[in-house]
């Protein structure tokens, strides 16, 4: 390394700032700043590497459509036909509202990139449903959409493969392939937890939904049920790029709820591109800090002294990958995802590589820890915006979403340990890693 | 009086920052369409729509961080930052906003001049000056350093206690 001591000071501005409670992103720019000025550096730097990057990354633009998509999906009412239709297919079972609360996330991952998004939209609806009469505790509520949300940016479209794929170089649309089955088995084990807790606990059975209004309830969900369908086979099927997917789907959410559903004023219109600007702006803010950051972490050749360090353990690509997700899991009780994937992950990519892991297997096995990230305390981005919601304490929420996390750490396990289960589907279409 | 009005006039210009975030948001998603629309079904790829789908992206992060979003609205990590009483809180925020403010001032005039230097280069297919493309960068830094500045000032004051204590839950 040159210059450690300039580095480390770097280093101890950012962490200072940050615990101080400036935003991270400002954080990450300040501390760089300073670190070009006592490294005798130019300054001019940090308005280079932003504005480069920001203008250079076109897969980024993914980003900010992926969030306007969700948001459009979730004004227009996309999301509550889904929910009936959800519960004509699971709500006779028992628990029957838990269910309909994992399959609606499912479909709804196909075409949403983001869990927050997921939560609030279906959280929205599902949460009164279930409260409705005392059947479910609010709690209970709040935990299992909180829970079941993590599944929207695991099963593709995801806004953290993308930024993943920004800082890996690796095909987001094998990435997005080798998340559905990841994502399935989470949506698996959730409902195999929700079984398990609706028989010990009595919880209701939703009375089955008349034969006669079923092909009525399915036509109002098709539009809304065609769009993973027509995003992913527009995709795979080569004739768009996961960014112009992007696009295509916020147009399609648009012109459903427009023409079909006659349910957007330009009012929620321009409140919806607001909101989505605002949404983009956090994430950017965060992509700006780490653009200017990682340029410094990669002038200091940190990632290299880590995979020398690491190399002298003799650690094989599954240890190595088992004490990524231990660190990953510690990191994500305390840091916003999005944080971890752009500051810490490429920290950690080298090594993979020098180990033979798969950069797409790699991927998934981070994402799937991030997302696990949002549900751990004290920091849980989708626990604070449960709580909000429910009206419910932190740690009610958490007490009742401890089996849904254990069951995601178990399929985390899972797919660490067999990367079949994430490499198949890549490979079938192409893959050659 | 004077007051009242000046609070008008800040609510009009908070109104029009937003529907330049809106008209920016909503240009990035049209052009990208017109993308996809002229490459898929004309056959005709163009060329513009896609570095204008660029130029909104980058115009929208910072022209919001600039504008448009509160404090609260950004990611932060504020375990420590929730966890300590509100005299503190203050002086955290004080602290950090004034080295925000110092070392982002310091940089201002290397920013400036990177900016400027970009007066001879042009985008691809608009032939726009990037200096005029990139100034949005300068414009994100200046207004930064004010609404920090600020921050610091009503932490230090004590003149936003209540909506502190307000803001604390995540």
């Amino acid at each position: 390394m040159t210059m450690p001591g300039h580095f480390t000071l770097c280093i101890v501005v950012l962490v200072v700032l940050a615990l101080l409670g400036l935003p991270i992103g400002l954080s990450m720019i300040a501390a760089s700043v300073f670190y070009f000025i006592v490294a005798g550096l130019d300054v001019g730097t940090a308005a280079e590497q932003i504005l480069n990057g920001l203008f250079n990354s076109y897969v980024l633009l993914a980003v900010p459509l992926f969030i306007l998509a969700a948001d459009l999906m979730n004004t227009g009412s996309l999301t509550d036909r889904l929910l009936k239709f959800c519960l004509v297919l699971v709500g006779r079972f028992r628990g029957g509202l838990g269910h309909v609360n994992v399959v609606a996330n499912i479909i709804f991952a196909g075409m949403s990139g983001s869990a927050i998004a997921d939560a609030v939209g279906i959280g929205r609806v599902i949460i009164g449903m279930m409260t409705r009469g005392g059947s479910y505790p609010v709690a209970y509520a709040g935990a299992i959409t909180a829970s079941a949300a993590i599944i929207g940016p695991i099963i593709p479209p995801s806004i953290p493969m993308v930024i993943y794929a920004l800082v890996s170089d690796t095909s987001i649309g094998y990435l997005f392939l080798g998340g559905v089955i990841p994502g399935l088995l989470l949506g698996i084990g959730f409902m195999v937890t929700n079984t398990w807790i609706a028989r010990r606990r009595n919880y209701p059975v939703e009375p089955a939904v008349p034969w006669r209004d079923v092909p009525r309830i399915t036509l109002d969900a098709f539009p809304a049920l065609m769009l993973p369908v027509v995003l992913l086979f527009g995709i795979y099927g080569g004739v768009m790029t996961p960014t112009e997917g992007a696009a295509a789907a916020a147009a399609y959410a648009l012109l459903a709820s427009w023409l079909i559903y006659r349910a957007m004023t330009w009012k929620q219109l321009y409140g919806v591109l607001l909101s989505s600007a605002k949404a983009t702006t956090s994430v950017g803010m965060l992509i700006a800090g780490a653009l200017v950051f990682n340029y410094v972490v990669t002038i200091e050749k940190v990632p290299l002294s880590v995979q020398e360090f690491i190399s002298g353990f003799h650690l094989t690509p599954i240890m190595y990958l088992l004490l990524v997700n231990a660190i990953l899991l510690v990191l994500g009780c305390l840091l916003e995802g999005s944080t971890i994937l752009l500051v810490i992950v490429p920290i950690m990519i080298p090594t993979a590589k020098a180990l033979g892991v798969d950069m797409v297997h790699f991927g998934v096995v981070v994402v799937v820890n991030i997302m696990i990230g949002l549900l751990t305390p004290p920091f849980g981005l989708l626990l604070f915006v449960v709580a909000g919601m429910t009206k419910q304490p932190l740690m009610a929420i958490v007490k009742e979403a401890l089996p849904f996390i254990l069951m995601a750490i178990a399929v985390l396990a899972v797919i660490t340990l067999v990367p079949e289960t994430i490499l198949w589907l890549p490979r079938l279409l192409g893959y050659k890693g | 009086m004077e007051r009242a009005r000046l609070v008008r006039g800040a609510r009009w210009l908070e109104r029009r920052a937003n529907d330049i975030a809106v008209a920016l948001m909503g240009l990035m998603f049209v052009s990208f369409l017109l993308q996809i629309a002229f490459r898929y079904l004309l056959n005709q790829p163009l060329g513009w729509t896609e570095e204008v789908t660029v130029l909104c992206w980058v115009w929208v992060v910072l022209w919001c961080a600039a504008f448009v979003l509160s404090n609260n609205d950004e990611i932060r990590f504020d375990i420590v930052y929730t966890l300590v009483p509100p005299p503190v809180r203050r002086m955290f925020t004080a602290v950090s906003s004034i080295a925000f403010v110092v070392l982002l001032l310091l940089s201002l005039p290397a920013s400036w001049n990177y900016v400027a230097f970009m007066k001879r280069e042009h985008t691809a297919y608009l032939h726009l000056r990037l200096d005029a493309m990139y100034s949005i960068y300068v414009i994100f830094v200046v207004a930064c350093v004010v609404k920090q500045a600020r921050i610091a000032w009503r932490a230090i004051t004590g003149a936003d206690e209540a909506e502190n204590a307000e803001t604390a839950a995540p």
